[in-house]
């Protein structure tokens, strides 16, 4: 009996099917991501405790279960520079059975993976975007994990926090818990190098009372250095990355807010325009970076720390890197300016965790989660002085050895005293798009191709596209 | 010869069994290009046509709605894609002539048989290996117009000197960066051109009493026609998908934003913004399915001017000849 012999070009023919139906079969989504749940799923286990602590009682019934060892490999989408090889050894150590595999933080790789259904549990973000997210139903409710922990504390979380707290993505300040700040920042206050205005003839500012806008332009004014067309001393600094966050929070000043009809517009009226007009003329005078006027060091930040600017607004943050050799001994954080007189500084970034809402590893994720918030990793980053703990209880901790760090902890006592304001961010608007239509029409301002009218007028034109564009992808 | 006939049926000839050999070995070459010709190539070309018909915005998988042409409709009346397509044509015939030309001319210069001629090819070169990012950082520093190298020298001659090299001039700068970076690989390729033009030509021209100047208009120019065409093909595609010098050039960043100055901002620049700082990701990738098709385009007109300026290797028929 002859048996046929596969030739070898059906051979290749055969392999490459083979071979192309694995490759596709490993692209495809493992799921689709649905509108999943924000609700945990039915625990078979307690939620974690912390080491050494009496298990808190959960809301099951007396006849549950005994709680089984938690396991899984929780995927954690950081910066590398906030969480560490060797940290996450200990917690590996500490906990046998879950593994954390740290995915270096990028936007388009969030996206991807998405798309993808491509594990993804924890993920940095910051208190702005949550409404975004909460609105696509990509976040894990983790209120009955922070009732139950032992080691994070829910009377302990500072204010900031109430930034991941939402009853729906248009009410964000309070309801359940989808998240935690890693630390804050009241980020309005005004870092100042006295040398440069010692350079000027100019008094240094009193540190205990807040100034106004307009006398932080008129300083400005007075401490910029030009020689000719030339930018020797920067008078202005400020982070144009948040331009709509900086104006809702002087909006709130007053009860107004940027948006109107339920987050379905931008509101540009009187308020909103004084306020693009003040950040629009100080880019016209060349005090700040701009569209026209590069910053040399490519960010204002980098600027301060290079001794060429001579305020910026940033955070207490900042403390960990604007004291250089070319300012050492000179650096000052002054409380946030106001613009109608009411002092007010809240936190506008808050950068946290949130736990995305198709982990297949709550559980292990919640480990991971509660001790990066609450355990060691806190405790350092606490005693680092690039942000105001999220926990109450860690405050004392803070720096506050040196004559730089004592000037700075006072201040900063008088910005979180003033620091619980709610602002409601836009859940239609993607993170970038109103910083990207204010700067991209800021700089046809500038170069004259435009006026500060048509500027307003395109901004607001853009943002309402885009909001609508959210709401119908939403829908 | 009946049996004979038989055998031959029944015992394939060698030469059959050396072709099977021979096709084997084809595919077993092809394999990995064809594969990756689909998965990264075809494949995300269907995925990105097919995303250009949805309101896909990175995140809305399961919200994501069909929306038909209406992506490529929005694109006629955008008004920022007719400013930057402009906006690319001119950086295209401002950069294009000046790094052909200048390629070409360091090509002729370094083909001639002077001392230390590889060590200047080997120099011209090394720019092309440094990477952009690298590249436009150092540039910056030069240029920046607070704080640059230039500004400053200029300011030891006219103190508080202040040119915008990368704002007000940042067609300019750009261009001087892009020429900069590719003379040298232009200026290789443009030298493999013109090793390849015969001696016993130049010689021949040289013994009937031409000058350089005619040799070059009418040995060198013609027999070079087709590198030209192809450097100007690859240097039109290219100059019209230029993305990274805009995008790193840009005055005002953040972590999806990029503005660059308006006399740079092209179309792939607004491209990127659409995608990442607005996530219209369908309109995004309807606009580079445009992109596509207009440089296709182009390319299939300059394909068919060759035929009134490319050599080609036939010589024409004149009057009176046999």
């Amino acid at each position: 009996m002859s048996q046929k012999k596969i030739s070898r070009r059906e051979l290749l023919k055969l392999s490459g099917t083979v071979i192309s139906g694995a490759i596709l079969a490993s692209c495809t989504p493992a799921s689709t991501p649905t509108a999943a749940p924000t609700e945990p799923p039915a625990a078979t286990a307690a939620p974690t405790v912390a080491p050494g602590a009496t298990a808190a009682p959960t809301v099951a019934p007396t006849s549950a279960p005994p709680p089984k060892a938690v396991e899984g490999n929780v995927v954690v989408m950081a910066q590398r520079n906030e969480l560490s090889e060797d940290q996450e050894a200990q917690f590996e150590a500490e906990n046998p059975g879950i593994t954390i595999e740290l995915v270096e933080q990028s936007t388009e790789r969030f996206f991807a993976m998405l798309a993808a259904g491509a594990q993804l549990d924890l993920y940095r973000t910051q208190a702005p975007i949550v409404p975004s997210l909460l609105a696509r139903k990509l976040l894990y409710d983790l209120t009955p994990y922070f009732e139950a922990s032992e080691l994070i504390k829910i009377d302990d979380l500072a204010d900031a926090n109430k930034g991941y707290w939402a009853e729906s993505a248009l009410e964000v300040g309070s309801g359940k818990i989808y998240g935690m700040v890693k630390d804050f920042s009241p980020d309005h206050t005004v870092w100042v190098n006295d040398a440069k205005f010692e350079e000027a003839g100019i008094t240094p500012v009193d540190d205990t009372t807040p100034m106004t806008y307009e006398q932080w332009h008129d300083l400005a004014n007075q401490v910029a250095k030009f020689e000719g067309d030339r930018i020797a001393t920067w008078g202005f600094g400020y982070s144009n990355g948040w331009i709509d966050r900086i104006w809702m929070d002087r909006l709130a000043e007053t009860g107004k807010s940027l948006y109107k009809d339920g987050f379905t517009k931008i509101d540009f009226g009187d308020d909103t325009k004084a306020l693009a007009n003040y950040f629009y003329t100080v880019a016209k005078e060349r005090l700040c970076e701009s569209p026209v006027d590069a910053s040399p060091n490519g960010w204002a930040g980098g600027d301060f720390a290079a001794g060429i600017l001579a305020t910026m607004q940033y955070g207490y943050w900042f403390g960990g890197m604007c004291e250089t050799d070319a300012n050492r001994g000179k650096v000052r954080m002054l409380p946030a300016p106001t613009w109608s007189g009411v002092h007010q500084d809240p936190t506008v970034t808050a950068t946290g965790f949130v736990m995305m809402s198709g982990t297949q590893v709550p559980d292990a994720a919640w480990k991971v989660f509660e001790w990066y918030m609450g355990g060691q990793p806190s405790i350092d980053r606490a005693g680092s002085g690039w942000g105001v703990p999220a926990l109450k209880s860690q405050w004392s901790l803070m720096p506050n050895t040196t004559p730089f760090h004592q000037q700075v902890q006072k201040v900063l006592a008088g910005e979180l005293a003033v620091s619980n304001v709610k602002l409601q961010y836009n859940p239609f608007l993607g993170e970038g798009s109103f910083y990207n239509a204010w700067n991209t029409h800021l700089n046809e301002a500038l170069t004259g191709t435009i006026t500060f009218d048509e500027l307003c007028s395109l901004t607001e034109k853009d943002v309402n596209t885009l909001i609508s564009e959210g709401i119908s992808r939403m829908s | 010869m009946a049996a004979t006939n038989v055998v031959s049926a029944r015992r394939p000839p060698r030469s059959s069994s050396r072709a099977k050999r021979r096709s084997r070995t084809f595919y077993l070459f092809i394999t990995p290009w064809l594969l990756g010709l689909i998965f990264l190539t075809l494949i995300p070309f269907i995925f990105g046509f097919v995303i250009s018909l949805t309101n896909y915005d990175g995140i809305n998988l399961p919200t994501v709605k069909f929306v038909g042409l209406d992506n490529y409709i929005r694109a006629f009346s955008d008004q920022y894609v007719s400013f930057s397509i402009g906006r690319t044509l001119v950086w295209t015939a401002f950069n294009l002539p000046i790094w052909l030309g200048l390629s070409f001319l360091l090509a002729l210069i370094l083909n001639q048989d002077v001392k230390g001629r590889d060590f200047f090819r080997t120099l011209y070169y090394l720019p092309s290996v440094v990477p952009a990012v690298a590249a436009v950082t150092v540039w910056k520093i030069l240029l920046d117009k607070n704080n640059g190298f230039l500004n400053g020298v200029i300011s030891l001659f006219q103190p508080g000197t202040a040119v915008g090299w990368l704002t007000t001039y940042a067609l300019q700068g750009m261009t001087a960066i892009a020429v900069w970076s590719g003379l040298g690989g232009g200026m290789v390729i443009f030298l493999a051109g013109l090793q390849n033009i015969p001696d016993e030509l130049v010689e021949a021209a040289k013994i009937d009493g031409a000058g350089s100047w005619q040799i070059f208009q009418y040995i060198t120019l013609p027999l070079m026609t087709p590198i030209i065409f192809f450097q100007l093909i690859m240097g039109l595609i290219g100059s019209f998908q230029q993305l990274v010098y805009p995008l790193l050039l840009a005055t005002v960043t953040g972590q999806y934003v990029s503005v660059p100055p308006r006399s740079i901002y092209l179309y792939m620049i607004h491209t990127y913004q659409q995608i990442f700082a607005n996530q219209r990701y369908g309109y995004g990738t309807a606009l580079l399915w445009l992109l596509t098709i207009g440089v296709t385009a182009l390319t299939l007109i300059v394909f068919w001017s060759q035929k009134f300026w490319v050599y080609s290797g036939d010589i024409p028929e004149t009057e009176g000849s046999s």
